[in-house]
């Protein structure tokens, strides 16, 4: 992204705001914007969400392809995540090969979803050692007003959740749903006036310090951690956006399981 | 194209696959505002396709090489998501999409009043993210809304739709089969209060008749089309 070009100003302003206990939009520190997923909306993919919170707005496709298995594990299919934020997203996104910051997005959406071990890679397998799954997982930012992880961890889950394997279109049995066992969810903490707050918009992320983004899984347990951006922070800050994170999951899981119908 | 295996197109009493008659346009809808952050913005469903354009800009031109002494420029990117057709996609350019681009971006530079901005540029993203047939007529006709939406001057709308040939038949508004088995696609770019045209392609084999009969057809889907256009930007969201 380019650089921007008041952020002194900016940071500034929402530190005074910060002083009083407040955000520049009225929220509270650990109040997140609207959430709206709407998911199989996209007929071309096998399982498809879009998300929206505020005014980020990202759609997630899940497509299948055959694949030779790895010969370390030959009775496995295999999951691939990716995410693309092209110039149709904001002003600051150009175009051109993928920036650093989409490639982490991707990468720490991917970690969290892999490493919840919802997808199970056996199941995927069609012909040990010839013939297996690969699932596609794309994720597409439409407008980005800030917290595109959150979003596209999100949109990821759902899109999954309601996946169909093309098994006819394949020649390799029947369709059947996508088994997801779980529902990792990611809740990111931004540093704006020195201290943490959930959900951050375009304007906090260009006038905040550090980001935290935590995904847990089923009952609690941690998947991925990834701290981004320049800034230093405490064990007792960590502890607090950690329990914070905890209660946060299990509402959006709830919106999940809405969606989907599970 | 070329008659690759033996789908019926049209039936004994002219109904297509979709249950269309050979003149009648896909069913369509156009929403404008679906990209907040951009300057302008719309999105265009358009049978099976689903194509959203925003705009951005007039902004400063840069890298300066670009820029335009008299003028702004237009930086239109033509992009098909990777879940946007039955095989995936791999992301990033390819040679489809830079040609569609860049007669995207002729298309509309014939009717963006772009001398009243000079060296500035204004950027024009088309995404695909689901595709039936005539992505590129749905991208031009949905940036041409996301323009006026952004309140820059144009002297008109661009509507663009594709007539073609199947079985030896001229039909309206191709969809996915027809492009698919069909023998001729002829999409057009029209400006709907003059009739005059600023985009024009071609493929397959049409006899003179035919192609009088498609050019016509294009024609009357614009007037269609052109409403639809017109009722999205009035109701819009502000």
């Amino acid at each position: 992204m380019s650089i921007p070009l008041v952020p002194k100003l900016l940071r500034a302003h929402l530190a005074d705001l910060a002083k009083e206990g407040k955000r520049h939009d009225g929220r509270g520190r650990f109040e997140g914007r609207k959430v709206e997923l709407e998911v199989d909306c996209l007929p071309r993919a096998e399982g498809s969400a879009r998300v929206r919170m505020g005014d980020t707005i990202v759609f997630a496709g899940v497509k299948f392809q055959i694949m030779t298995p790895y010969p370390d594990r030959p009775n496995q299919g295999g999951l691939m995540c990716s995410a693309e934020v092209r110039p149709v997203a904001g002003r600051g996104w150009e175009p051109g090969p993928p920036s650093p910051e989409s490639i982490e997005l991707g990468r720490v959406v991917d970690r969290g979803i892999r490493e919840s071990g919802c997808i199970n890679t056996e199941d995927l397998c069609i012909i040990p050692g010839e013939k297996a799954w690969q699932v596609i997982l794309d994720l597409f930012a439409l407008s980005d007003d800030g917290n595109l992880f959150d979003a596209f961890g999100l949109a990821a889950i759902a899109a999954l959740k309601n996946a169909t394997i093309p098994a006819e279109r394949f020649e390799a049995g029947e369709d059947r749903p996508l088994e997801v066992s779980k529902t990792p969810i990611m809740c990111s903490y931004h540093k704006v006036g020195g201290r943490f707050v959930y959900d951050t918009d375009k304007k906090e992320e260009l006038g905040g310090d550090e980001r935290i983004h935590i995904t847990l899984g089923d009952d609690d347990h941690v998947h991925s951690l990834q701290k981004g951006l320049k800034g230093i922070f405490t064990a007792a800050e960590f502890a607090e956006i950690m329990s914070e994170a905890r209660s946060r999951c299990s509402e959006l899981r709830d919106l999940i399981d809405q969606a989907v119908g599970k | 194209m070329g008659g690759y295996g033996d789908v019926q197109c049209i039936d004994e009493n002219g109904i297509r696959l979709d249950g269309r008659k050979i003149d009648e346009v896909r069913p369509m809808s156009i929403e404008v505002g679906v990209v907040p952050v951009a300057d302008g913005s719309a999105r265009m469903k358009w049978g099976l396709n689903d194509v959203i354009a925003a705009v951005y800009g007039p902004m400063e031109a840069h890298p300066r090489k670009i820029q335009r002494q008299d003028r702004a420029v237009l930086d239109v990117r033509y992009n098909m998501a990777p879940f946007s057709t039955t095989d995936r996609i791999r992301p990033g350019f390819n040679r489809r999409s830079r040609e569609i681009s860049k007669v995207t971006a002729e298309a509309l530079e014939s009717v963006v009043l772009t001398e009243l901005y000079p060296r500035s540029k204004i950027r024009v993203e088309i995404e695909i993210i689901c595709a039936e047939a005539g992505t590129r007529c749905a991208g031009i006709t949905a940036a041409s809304v996301a323009l006026a939406h952004a309140g820059i001057p144009m002297t008109d709308l661009v509507v663009s739709v594709a007539s073609g040939k199947v079985h030896d038949v001229v039909v309206c508004d191709l969809n996915k089969e027809e492009d698919n088995y069909g023998e001729a696609d002829l999409p057009m770019g029209i400006l709907p209060n003059t009739g005059e045209l600023v985009f024009l392609q071609m493929d397959g084999d049409l006899s003179p008749q035919q192609f009088q009969e498609a050019w016509d057809y294009n024609m009357g889907a614009a007037k269609v089309i052109h409403e639809v256009m017109v009722e999205a930007l009035k109701g819009g969201d502000e």
